[in-house]
């Protein structure tokens, strides 16, 4: 009996690191769009998630809309950002080197959180929505969390769309043109900046998404997204560069990871893991688990 | 370096020396030793950043293992003064780990990977309170017992002068030129026979020893540290920020950046009190639009650019003259 509750903690872990792993699946592809195809190195993708936190709470907040439909608005606020970003401030830097967008990034990063902390205040805050407190049991021992199956069901089908986004529509195939070759795209009438300024968006709309699914389950502060950023690069990296699939695969790959280190080593280790695992993938397998391209 | 330029600089030392007969006051006292402090880690710093080009976003790690040898040595019955040496010892240990796996590596991944290194240091101290207090931190010994303030403002100054001094050697010398060509061109560096992985590792191992002095004396002075704090990105970030602001590859670069950093910085504090990092991006944000080259690195080119145009006058002056 002792061995068959230990698999059922074990199963009820990695059903729960599914469920964690689509969110992650989808911050994962919005930075496998901007940094896995474009290359262009985001430090402020967590920045932008906790953005799409505190705008799904400013809408709950102030109109009752739940954030399972809010999180829309919250998208289409960040999208907005992220173009703005990139034709504000990327495309002006007047030396282009991913030295310079790592400083730039992590800057804006650094103001947005302080804008933010100076806004509302560094306190937490939390919703209360009555889903949070369902849970879904599936057979005497397993018992999922309502919310997250919801996010579950919203990310697959959102990771669908920006996977279809970048393998089937004219900009996705633009961008990935741009990625092999950003001299000749324009040769062959791509406006490279409008692309990249659209898919950068989208990216940042991908983030800003996932922290409105996030809303429900998580406590906002100023400083929450800070931990998705590097969790970003983890997954694209494990992912391998320029695959979107791949960085969907690892993301649910780092949610069950994750929860498996929290059942056996504890909560505190779960992180820790994260990075040991990043630095092994890119000293022992470079081009990540699906890739085909070096980093 | 001129006579001239030595000359100079030898007065500023001198002088940086006195400050405290007029300066009394703890408070400025500290903030000034704040300022020393991270023009020595962002003149370290810019050995690696700068002059090497290998943009490191993790020297919490050696700024942490200093402040923690010099927390946890003294435990074990290491006196003080020894301690603050050991802490050398781990800093360039851990430095030898991180760089023979990170400098394998090449632009943002670099970067990532002594991020990632840094933050499993903060984890692991986080999460092992029988050896390092854990969040709740721990006690550091103090190096001096004495006019407190004073000595740690002077050994800073001293830190600083000395990552100076190593600096212009650097700046002059074989070992130097060999960082700048890995920084232009690492492929081609290794082409005409620079031992590129050992001589990057030489610069880190430099760098993380000042660094690690930087955080013993930092933990020693506030006699209290935490993980989130002495190795959290944020001081990483800092380190880098004073070096890329001054202007990254120049000697004085990084004095001038920990200079207007550090008095951007405590004015902040004083009016946002909550938001201080605001002025961190701010900086940031300015110097890779408006000033890619960091303060010093424009003046520079300015002053370049003005001469050559001077030069250009003088000779079309001189054309015009010769012709009859």
């Amino acid at each position: 009996m002792c061995g068959l509750d230990a698999f059922f903690s074990a199963l009820q872990a990695v059903l729960n690191g599914l469920l964690t792993g689509a969110l992650y699946a989808l911050i994962g592809m919005g930075m496998a769009l901007i940094f896995g195809v474009m290359r262009i190195v985001n430090f402020a993708h967590g920045t932008f998630l906790m953005l799409g936190m505190y705008a799904t709470y400013f809408i709950f907040v102030k109109t009752w809309l739940n954030p399972y439909f809010g999180f829309v608005l919250a998208g289409v606020l960040l999208f907005c950002l992220g173009y703005a970003v990139y034709r504000g401030l990327l495309r002006h830097m007047p030396v282009q080197s991913d030295f310079m967008q790592i400083l730039l990034t992590l800057g804006l990063a650094l103001i947005l959180t302080d804008a933010v902390q100076l806004t509302f205040g560094a306190d937490y805050h939390q919703i209360n929505i009555p889903l949070v407190a369902k849970n879904v049991h599936l057979g005497s021992h397993i018992s999922l969390n309502a919310p997250w199956l919801v996010s579950f069901a919203l990310a697959v089908v959102l990771g669908g769309a920006m996977y279809f986004f970048v393998m089937h529509t004219m900009i996705g195939r633009a961008a990935r043109a741009i990625a092999q070759n950003r001299y000749a795209s324009p040769l062959v009438g791509i406006n490279v900046h409008r692309v990249q300024a659209v898919s950068f968006g989208l990216g940042v709309a991908g983030a800003g998404i996932a922290g409105g699914l996030l809303l429900p389950v998580f406590y906002i502060y100023p400083t929450v997204g800070d931990q998705f950023t590097l969790k970003a690069f983890v997954i694209v990296v494990l992912g391998g560069m320029g695959s979107i699939q791949g960085a969907a695969v690892a993301g649910l790959v780092l949610g069950v990871v994750e929860n498996l280190t929290s059942l056996y080593w504890g909560n505190e280790w779960a992180l820790a893991v994260d990075f040991v695992i990043f630095l092994l993938v890119l000293s022992l397998r470079p081009s990540g688990i699906f890739g085909s391209q070096r980093v | 370096m001129k006579r001239s330029e030595l000359l100079i600089a030898a007065f500023c030392f001198v002088v940086c020396l006195l400050i405290p007969l007029v300066v009394r006051a703890d408070y400025q006292l500290q903030v000034l030793f704040r300022v020393f402090l991270f023009a020595a880690m962002g003149l370290a710093w810019n050995l690696v950043g700068g002059y090497t080009g290998q943009l490191s976003l993790g020297h919490a790690a050696y700024f942490g293992a200093g402040a923690y040898a010099m927390a946890l040595l003294p435990r074990l019955g290491v006196s003080i003064w020894f301690a603050l040496l050991l802490g050398i010892v781990v800093a360039v240990a851990f430095a030898a780990l991180i760089g023979g796996v990170s400098f394998r590596l090449r632009g943002p991944y670099f970067a990532l990977a002594t991020i990632a290194f840094a933050e499993v240091l903060r984890l692991v101290a986080k999460n092992l309170p029988n050896v390092t207090g854990g969040d709740v931190g721990i006690q550091v010994p103090p190096l001096f017992t004495h006019a407190i303030n004073r000595s740690f403002y002077l050994s800073a100054v001293v830190l600083a002068a000395t990552a100076f001094g190593i600096t212009v050697w650097v700046s002059h010398s074989k070992f130097g030129y060999y960082l700048m060509a890995i920084r232009e061109d690492e492929d081609t560096a290794l082409s005409v026979g620079v031992n590129t992985a050992r001589t990057k590792l030489q610069a880190l191992f430099v760098s993380a020893g000042i660094t690690a002095l930087g955080g013993a004396l930092y933990g020693s002075l506030f006699l209290f540290i935490v993980p989130d704090q002495v190795l959290s990105l944020d001081i990483s970030n800092e380190i880098a920020i004073v070096a890329m602001l001054g202007g990254a590859g120049t000697v004085l670069g990084p004095i001038l950046g920990a200079v207007v950093l550090e008095t951007a910085s405590e004015v902040f504090k004083n009016v946002f009190h909550e938001a201080h990092l605001l002025i961190y991006g701010i900086l940031l944000v300015v110097v890779v639009m408006f000033l890619p080259e960091g303060i010093v690195g424009s003046v520079n080119s300015w002053l370049h650019r003005r001469r050559a145009a001077f030069a250009a006058a003088a000779r079309t002056q001189a054309r015009r003259t010769s012709t009859p």
